[in-house]
């Protein structure tokens, strides 16, 4: 593999990594809700310095992290001139009846800001929990909807299997991709309809594999008497410790503080 | 054509936790017309090595020639260069993505912008080259055949290319016997006939000291050895060392030497050992009836 997939767990002895996945899920959720529930200047510094405290304790290496933004710069295209023709204001350029506004520089820069905050929370989140965990974390959270009828079990084993194989997936394009252009086929250059032709030669074999394995590995769970969720026993037991619980609190501190910021100063 | 090799570096995923350098200052000259074999343990870089050679990777550091031209560079010379190199990855079979086996085989040709009827002679000359009847076999589809017949469908869809230098990567794992000494015997047939370059990656040293004329050792993203395969392949104690073995027939030589018997140990094939036992044993009967 040549690139770091967003998404993707990195594994890593940190403090972020140690802690409980049922509180890093939490504060995640917390923490990219917060920057559109507190939109004021204050309390995003708060939450942007708060971030980057997490982050430097997460281990992930920066320039990895920062590269996980790569995978939103249309949709931060697309909201930034949205918010820069739509929101009125004191007008600094203006084409005809498009307006362009000083709030609605200011607007969409910060919608990109949140947008970003939002990205680099959730790679912290994937970099720093492994699939396993991220599974287990959602079925004790999920737990009581289990009450009503959800196959909360079955949920989160669809999910770790979908995790467990991300990287996978990533790893056989790349090997495709490689055999294809040994034959000569155009992937990232050449005409369109080149282009198509390299990009189906890499896609039928990868959806080919994808059936065969999902079919094997459906197999290899039935030899080993997998039977639905029923009774089982877990291998990881999650529980919260001190330190977990300290870091929620301090977590639902901050996220206070910013909404107090934004009413009262 | 002459490809150069000249202390390569590669790293995989630089920069992260992940980083992983594969080969550490690897050079390598491999001239027009050889017959390479690249061994190694698992993780030695012969992999990462021979994708170099076909240029699709980007060196970390160091250089890869291919005829002067440095193998993955973007240009159109670069890409003239590649185009007479054929590599086919470890199991290639997992390539195959067209409905009928001619399409599959004419995917390469066809990328090289052939007329169609040089395009279905190719197919043809090249099933027949990997041990397929073509007339039975191009309007199949690839993914009905069995894993054998597959792997067959992928390599012809390489030496369609009809490349000057053939890389095979580990091109027999998971044949069976027969399958493995057919296929190679007829790489090896047409290797003569065309004066290619062709290089082997293999774990099976039967098969390398069958097929390669040259040996090149990997361990550790390092080359710890590179000459004629007979005596790389005989070399017990470097072999050893990297958690490699001599092949069996240089074994039993090997003991049957240390029992005192006047064997060479340089004997890589099965009937060149057992030319080589008969010798040693005409040699010792006539001995003993002369002393009689």
């Amino acid at each position: 593999m040549n690139m770091l997939v967003p998404g993707m767990y990195v594994a890593a002895d940190s403090a972020l990594h140690r802690l409980d996945p049922r509180v890093k899920m939490g504060a995640a959720l917390l923490l990219t809700a917060l920057p559109f529930a507190a939109p004021g200047l204050s309390s995003t510094l708060l939450i942007s310095v708060f971030v980057v405290a997490v982050a430097l304790l997460s281990a992930a290496p920066l320039s990895a992290l920062l590269r996980t933004l790569r995978s939103v710069f249309w949709l931060g295209c697309f909201m930034f001139i949205f918010h820069l023709f739509t929101t009125p204001g004191q007008p600094l350029v203006a084409w005809g009846t498009m307006t362009v506004t000083r709030e609605g520089l200011l607007a969409g820069g910060m919608q990109i800001y949140r947008l970003c905050l939002l990205v680099i929370v959730a790679s912290l989140l994937t970099f720093t929990t492994s699939p396993s965990q991220l599974a287990h974390g959602l079925e004790s959270l999920l737990g009581p909807l289990a009450r009503v009828g959800l196959p909360v079990r079955e949920l989160a084993m669809v999910l770790t299997i979908a995790l467990r194989f991300v990287p996978v997936f990533f790893e056989e394009i790349e090997k495709i991709t490689k055999a294809q252009r040994a034959r000569g086929a155009d992937v990232r250059s050449g005409r369109p309809w080149q282009r198509v032709r390299g990009w189906v030669s890499v896609f039928v074999p990868i959806f080919v594999k994808a059936f065969r394995r999902a079919e094997e590995l459906a197999t290899a769970m039935e030899a080993r008497g997998f039977r639905g969720a029923q009774h089982r026993t877990r291998l990881i037991e999650l529980r919260l410790t001190r330190r977990d619980l300290a870091a929620a609190l301090f977590v639902l501190a901050v996220g206070a503080a910013a909404l107090g910021m934004d009413r009262w100063m | 054509m002459l490809i150069q090799v000249d202390h390569l570096f590669h790293t995989y995923t630089p920069g992260t936790p992940l980083a992983h350098t594969a080969l550490r200052g690897v050079s390598v000259e491999i001239s027009a017309g050889e017959r390479i074999g690249i061994l190694g343990p698992t993780g030695s870089g012969k992999s990462t090595l021979v994708q170099h050679l076909a240029g699709l990777l980007e060196p970390t550091d160091g250089w890869v020639w291919l005829d002067g031209v440095a193998a993955h560079e973007r240009s159109a010379t670069a890409r003239a260069r590649r185009r007479r190199v054929g590599l086919a990855l470890q199991y290639p079979e997992d390539q195959i993505f067209e409905r009928t086996v001619f399409r599959e085989v004419a995917f390469g040709p066809r990328n090289l912008g052939l007329e169609e009827a040089e395009i279905a002679a190719r197919v043809r000359w090249a099933l027949e080259m990997v041990g397929l009847d073509p007339a039975a076999m191009v309007e199949r589809v690839p993914f009905t055949l069995s894993g054998g017949e597959m792997r067959r469908v992928a390599l012809a869809s390489i030496v369609s290319l009809r490349p000057e230098v053939l890389i095979l990567d580990e091109p027999t794992a998971g044949l069976d016997p027969r399958g493995r000494e057919e296929l190679l015997a007829r790489v090896l047939a047409w290797q003569k006939e065309a004066g290619a370059t062709l290089i082997l990656v293999s774990h099976n040293l039967e098969e390398l000291a069958r097929v390669a004329e040259r040996a090149v050792v990997l361990t550790e993203g390092r080359v710890v050895a590179d000459g004629p395969v007979r005596q790389v392949l005989s070399d017990g104690e470097s072999l050893r060392s990297i958690g490699l073995d001599v092949p069996q027939p240089v074994a039993l030589l090997q003991a049957l030497r240390q029992a005192g018997w006047e064997v060479r140990t340089d004997r890589l094939l099965a009937e060149e050992a057992v030319d080589e036992i008969a010798r040693a044993w005409a040699l010792r009967m006539g001995c003993r009836r002369e002393s009689a």
